[in-house]
């Protein structure tokens, strides 16, 4: 796909048929099979770098022929689906429009004295009239708490939509004025990396490629992909909070008992008939082996992690931001990460072959939590750079600590048994 | 922390204003990121008591919204029997840091003077509250006599 098939498609205002996709270059079959099969459509696979190019192609178009800067540009593209010519030509109408309508000016007149800048309003602190900054609508805050109001949108996925914070304000921050108060290199990358996907999801012509290893997220069932190996995962579209394993709600594995690590046997398992029983056998064998297999996955996803942890801590250190000696802590709690999960794997066919009773249920207490510090010690390793090292340094200490003492508790109890049949 | 100030001053500013709906409002020093107070409503049913709230503001404050509560019982289709209620002025989505926390208050007591079933916690109240408005009425009324705290009397 091209710009200038974008532009062409544009012409035919927009129909249902522009879905399909390079009709121009179609031969015969494919034209009757979009006929037949209402669902079917053309597509080409594009690499990252190929739909970049596509979209800048728009943006520079854009911003060349209204003269206005490329950050304009892509929040009026984001705002008209990419329809550049569409844009040109209402711009050339009437700029004020597209702009109101694009979120970036306000409909109304902007009240000069509508917000002070003697004090500001979000901290309440009182700083030097120079350090306030305010968008088109003139709703002036200091710089400091934009640059939070940034960090926290932005770590909770939202880019192209940040807006102004005021009260009933609907303005929202271009990404330049975002750009110039947010400093830290991570959340500039992550700022642009959300803004990508915003912009393939604003694009008629662009779907994410729904691939092998993907989920549905289980309260808007957008697709999701785990990406690392915490358990705990957060959807990016609707950021609903839920558990990988059991994909229930993440609230009720936040606090000191695990529950889905735990299998339920049905209390009236005995009165029913031999095959309910096997089906209940097969159930149990289920649960251990899934939580078994998930738990595998997720350590081949930590060696990722360690991986890409290791050429970070290397650019690190050539850039000059400290040596390795500084950074090892980072590096040893990725390898933490994967000792424990190893161990936590393996906690699954002990706990299957284990006998019920009261030494069953204190092993799987034990899981429970290790398997929560774990969580939290991968949620903290992945956002290694923004946690606090002594945060993290103490998580790696409190999951070390329980999984030598499930280990102590029951390794050792295992080879004494092992030992005394022996005898 | 940036929340400190800014609650201390809406505190005050709060206090200041003397608001008839939310009363004896309580704050721990130690502790001023949780708030309680008294909701004394003016429409009936719920004309009949008052409510305590709490309000509990996280450490982003005011970047991340606040949290509110119900501590007493009430008979309402906007709030559940745990107490939580739905407001859209302090979800995640609409959050803007520059609202203050009597804006937030304000927007409570209106959704507790007037319901909105259209978006209800609880389904079967708002129901009854469409179909049959003179026993809603009556029930909630009761429940308010039964289970809400005295309105203070200046």
């Amino acid at each position: 796909m091209s710009a200038e098939s974008d532009m062409e498609y544009s012409d035919n205002d927009g129909d249902d048929y522009d879905y399909y996709g390079e009709q121009d270059d179609c031969d015969m079959e494919a034209v009757d099979r979009t006929k037949s099969d209402p669902e079917y459509f053309l597509y080409t696979c594009l690499r990252v770098e190929e739909v970049e190019k596509l979209l800048n192609e728009s943006i520079e178009l854009l911003s060349n022929s209204l003269q206005i800067t490329p950050s304009l540009a892509k929040v009026t593209l984001h705002a008209y689906e990419w329809n550049a010519q569409e844009i040109i030509n209402k711009y050339k109408e009437n700029a004020n429009e597209v702009l109101v309508y694009s979120r970036v000016k306000s409909r109304s007149p902007v009240l000069q004295a509508s917000t002070s800048r003697s004090s500001c309003a979000v901290c309440a602190n009182t700083p030097p009239m120079h350090k306030y900054s305010a968008l088109a609508c003139g709703h002036y805050f200091c710089n400091d708490c934009w640059a939070m109001h940034f960090e926290v949108q932005i770590m909770q996925g939202v880019s192209n939509t940040i807006t102004c914070m005021a009260q009933d304000c609907e303005l929202r921050a271009p990404e330049d004025f975002v750009l110039s108060h947010v400093t830290k290199p991570m959340l500039r990358e992550r700022y642009q990396q959300f803004m990508f996907k915003d912009h393939v999801k604003s694009h008629p012509e662009l779907r994410f490629c729904p691939g092998p290893n993907c989920q549905d997220c289980p309260k808007c069932q957008i697709c999701i992909e785990k990406n690392g190996g915490c358990n705990h995962m957060q959807c990016g579209a609707c950021r609903h909070d839920f558990c990988w394993v059991c994909l229930g709600d993440w609230k009720s594995h936040g606090s000191e008992y695990y529950e889905c690590s735990r299998y339920k046997e049905d209390p009236n398992m005995s009165s029913d008939s031999q095959h309910a029983q096997a089906r209940e056998a097969l159930k149990k064998y289920l649960h251990y082996y899934e939580r078994w297999e998930n738990h595998a996955r997720s350590l081949k996803l930590e060696e990722q992690t360690l991986a890409s942890l290791k050429s970070r801590i290397n650019q690190k250190v050539m850039a000059g931001e400290g040596t390795w000696i500084d950074w090892q802590y980072l590096w040893d709690s990725a390898k933490l990460l994967k000792r424990c999960r190893y161990t936590l794997q393996y906690t699954y066919p002990y706990a299957y072959y284990m006998e019920n009773g009261p030494r069953k249920e204190l092993f799987e207490y034990q899981q429970a939590q290790l398997e929560a510090e774990i969580e939290n010690l991968s949620w903290k390793v992945e956002r290694a750079e923004t946690t606090d090292r002594g945060d993290l340094e103490n998580q790696m200490d409190i999951a070390e600590k329980r999984r030598t003492t499930l280990l102590k508790d029951f390794l050792e109890f295992h080879t004494t048994t092992a030992s005394s049949s022996k005898v | 922390m940036a929340a400190t100030r800014r609650l201390q001053k809406e505190l005050n500013d709060i206090r200041q204003s003397g608001l008839k709906s939310f009363r004896d409002i309580q704050v721990d020093e130690s502790n001023i990121l949780t708030w309680q107070g008294l909701i004394v409503p003016d429409n009936p049913p719920y004309n009949k008591g008052a409510f305590r709230i709490e309000i509990n503001f996280p450490a982003e404050y005011p970047f991340k919204p606040p949290k509110i509560s119900f501590k007493t019982k009430i008979y309402h289709p906007n709030i559940d029997e745990k107490g939580q209620v739905c407001l859209p002025i302090i979800s995640a989505e609409n959050w803007k840091p520059a609202t203050k926390t009597d804006q937030v208050i304000q927007a409570l007591v209106a959704l507790v003077n007037d319901p909105e079933p259209e978006h209800p916690l609880r389904a079967e109240l708002a129901e009854e509250f469409l179909k049959d408005r003179k026993k809603f009425t009556k029930n909630a009324e009761e429940f308010t006599k039964k289970h809400s705290e005295k309105r203070p009397t200046d």
